[in-house]
């Protein structure tokens, strides 16, 4: 692969105004700055899932999977595997993070691979038309649900705290803030969580949200302190918008699953792949 | 001459360690030994028993008669006197251990107590076993058989550690699994040696992630193999057509017990051959091979890599519980095919995809990818023939076929002394190899199937046109093996 750029020549099919052009150019923008520092293409995977977010597999031209829907996190954690230097990079949205395999979710943050994991929270089936997920607020209609929502949604940031995840942050899809955690998380060992609230702009939009931000960093939130963490990730609750705090909740590093197993440790002191071992 | 002895107890009273202790030293004295195991899925209690046949001829199945029972405990022998050959004798005492029994028995087959020593050395607890070892063994000078010596054969084995060994022998990387029987024992064979071997064995919370880790690695070029059963596997299907589009080099061993769903947990059937030829969505490519004992696990496990890696095709190495967990003696060597690791990280889709590895729509790149899927399924059943894709015994010129796969192995083999007949084994299921209607046409066709359909049957109807009449149908499905002097009669019955 060369490493002139990372583009490809397909024209992303996203709405236009879609918030996923904004979260696909703070991405790039990373990544080529990584490139800069002498990070080549074949450093990194990328795997997608299935809904609006998965396209950006197609605006990136990095190795990796667009894979299955819901099945983002344990093909992040099997190329780890297969090859433990790779900067292995995870897109979901949040249907499919929350709602098909939410059960990877938990288990990763407990394997804690040294994968970055991002979530495009959209709070809707977006791409087959607007039905609701997991972190959809009560009384929400679409055509499947005419009476509306009635079950009250999780909370993903509580979920990572609960699961032990060791990097677990909010931000809103906005530029700055995505550059900024994702290069957070590049500093971090291990499995990092990044929920990016992303508004659907034809099925999901509440103006109301923009002014309910507040940044953790900024009010000098203690990341360390868990029950700081678990205070502020009440505050929103996915149903009613009062305030919602991005940045990072909670960090802390514990020992990575590459790190637990003599055979990997192995690998990444020789920088190679199972691929690249004779026997 | 064919003895057969039947070690019953509760689960926990060490039936296995007893079996697997004597058909290792009679293996090591040149006999041929298969143990079959019956047992409950519970841990402790209940009532499990293996049958243990010898012979100094090629064995590979048990008989419905047994000439010896060694009873752990009441029940044993309240159920199985019945299967006592007349004169057959009764081993018991209360009280006593496994290791009593195991000096009894090796006293009862006049082999030396060294050569039990020998065994003991192997295990926990030497000083309290050889104890109870000398005690069972100085208990009687009865003679029940005399056991003859000849050269030490190969090694005494299951099917799972004929995967296993395949395994290993082909280079594998990583090996994923979610416990489950009969495949289970894959994970722990190949977990037991994994810092020897240099490779890796991982557990994950479910078959689901189990496969789409494997892809994860897989397509960094780590040669990668899943193991499960027949519920496993179908949680693993979606994936399964994922191998197939983005072309993911994956072996994967299932090991069927019968179903449908949790069915009979821990005996044996082979309900699942359609599945493994049938399951994912959408049309692809895949390999479907069963052996029918633990040198042709070894064998078709390397030759599962081989295609694999040659194509990037799902491989599907097809057993069940009877070949898994029943203990074979290995007299050769398996012939082992080399295979290269022939992928590397590159941009793989769960779409169909353009020149750039981005998702299309296109009518003409979708044909484009169909054909060139299906071009190299032809490529692929041409690189088959390569191999030997059936095996034919008995009598090449008889009237009779009897057409049979996997497990069926060891019981048909014994069984054919004086039948007229030619019997056809077929390992490659999928592609499936035509010459095989060159056998059978005009024949009368008796198949031997452990499950109800006759899948084997549909199969070959399927692709040869050629119809198995139901009376000639010998199908098993409780879940037990077929044994080998009762499959004798049935065979013999219906030749012409």
């Amino acid at each position: 692969m060369t490493n002139e750029n990372i583009n490809t020549p397909t024209i992303p099919t996203w709405c236009p105004g879609c918030y996923n052009f904004i979260i696909l150019a703070a991405i790039k923008n990373v990544i080529n700055e990584e490139l800069k520092k002498g990070k080549t293409k074949n450093d990194f995977a990328l795997v997608s899932g299935i809904g609006c977010h998965g396209k950006i597999f197609d605006y990136i031209n990095l190795n990796g999977i667009n894979t299955l829907h819901g099945r983002v996190l344990p093909t992040c954690m099997g190329i780890r595997v297969g090859n433990p230097n790779l900067t292995v990079l995870g897109f979901s949205g949040d249907g499919d993070c929350y709602a098909e395999g939410m059960e990877h979710l938990i288990h990763t943050a407990r394997y804690n691979p040294d994968v970055k994991y991002f979530v495009h929270n959209n709070q809707v089936f977006a791409l087959t038309a607007g039905q609701p997920t997991p972190t959809t607020e009560i009384g929400y209609k679409d055509k499947t649900t005419p009476l509306g929502v009635k079950l009250y949604p999780m909370n993903p940031i509580k979920l990572m705290l609960a699961a032990g995840c060791g990097f677990v942050a909010r931000v809103f899809a906005e530029k700055e803030q995505i550059e900024w955690v994702f290069k957070e998380a590049l500093k971090h060992k291990g499995f990092t969580f990044v929920e990016i609230i992303q508004p659907s702009v034809i099925f999901h939009q509440d103006k109301n949200y923009m002014q309910k931000f507040y940044s953790l960093q900024k009010e000098g939130h203690d990341k360390t302190n868990f029950d700081a963490a678990w205070k502020k990730a009440d505050e929103f609750d996915y149903n009613v918008v009062k305030k919602i705090p991005t940045g990072i909740f909670y960090q802390k590093e514990k020992p990575m699953f590459e790190d637990l197993w003599p055979q990997l440790v192995e690998l990444k002191k020789k920088k190679m792949s199972w691929r690249d071992l004779k026997r | 001459m064919r003895f057969s002895i039947l070690f019953g107890g509760k689960a926990g009273q060490g039936v296995n360690v007893l079996s697997n202790i004597l058909g290792n030293a009679l293996t090591k004295k040149g006999q041929y030994v298969f143990v079959s195991r019956d047992y409950q899925s519970l841990i402790r209690g209940g009532h499990n028993f293996n049958v243990l046949t010898f012979s100094d001829k090629p064995v590979a199945s048990n008989d419905s008669q047994i000439d010896m029972i060694i009873a752990l405990d009441e029940n044993t022998i309240n159920l199985h006197r019945s299967e006592l050959k007349k004169g057959g004798k009764i081993i018991e005492k209360e009280g006593k251990g496994n290791m009593y029994f195991a000096g009894r028995i090796f006293k009862l087959l006049c082999v030396e107590f060294s050569v039990l020593e020998e065994e003991l050395r192997e295990l926990k607890f030497f000083e309290e076993n050889i104890k109870d070892a000398k005690e069972g063994y100085n208990e009687t000078s009865e003679v029940a058989c005399k056991v003859s010596l000849n050269k030490n054969k190969l090694k005494f084995v299951n099917g799972n550690q004929g995967i296993s060994e395949g395994a290993v022998k082909s280079g594998v990387d990583i090996y994923y699994a979610y416990p489950m029987t009969p495949a289970t024992n894959v994970m722990g064979e190949l977990a037991e040696k994994q810092i020897e071997n240099n490779n890796i064995v991982i557990e994950l919370e479910s078959e689901v992630a189990v496969i789409n880790a494997a892809i994860g690695s897989a397509i960094t070029g780590a040669k990668t193999m899943i193991g499960t059963s027949g519920g496993g596997f179908d949680l693993m299907t979606e994936a399964l057509s994922l191998t197939g589009v983005a072309e993911v080099p994956l072996v994967i061993y299932l090991a069927s017990r019968p179903g449908p769903s949790t069915g009979v947990a821990t005996y044996t059937g082979q309900g699942d051959l359609d599945l493994a030829r049938h399951s994912g969505h959408g049309e692809f490519n895949r390999l479907v091979i069963a052996p029918g004992d633990p040198k042709e696990c070894e064998e078709l496990t390397s030759q599962a890599f081989y295609f694999s890696q040659k194509f990037g095709i799902p491989t599907i190495i097809l057993s069940d519980k009877h070949l898994a967990e029943g203990l074979y003696t290995m007299d050769k060597n398996s012939v082992i095919t080399p295979s290269k690791k022939m992928t590397s990280l590159k941009r793989y889709n769960s779409y169909e995809t353009d020149e750039f590895g981005c998702a299309t729509e296109d009518a003409e790149k979708i044909i484009k990818n169909v054909d060139a899927r299906m071009k190299m399924g032809k490529e692929i059943e041409k690189e088959a023939e390569k191999f030997s894709q059936f095996n034919v015994y008995g009598n090449r010129t008889s009237k009779n076929v009897v057409l049979f796969w996997g497990s069926t192995k060891g019981a048909i083999i014994d069984a054919m002394e004086n039948l007229d007949a030619k019997f056809v084994q077929v390992l490659y299921l999928e592609p499936f190899p035509m010459r095989i209607k060159k056998e059978i046409e005009g024949k009368n066709i008796i198949l031997v199937e452990n499950n109800a359909t006759g899948q084997l049957g549909k199969l070959v109807a399927e692709k040869t046109g050629i119809f198995i009449d139901d009376k000639n149908k010998i199908l098993r499905y409780d879940g037990r093996p077929f044994l080998a002097d009762e499959l004798r009669e049935e065979l013999g019955g219906r030749l012409k």
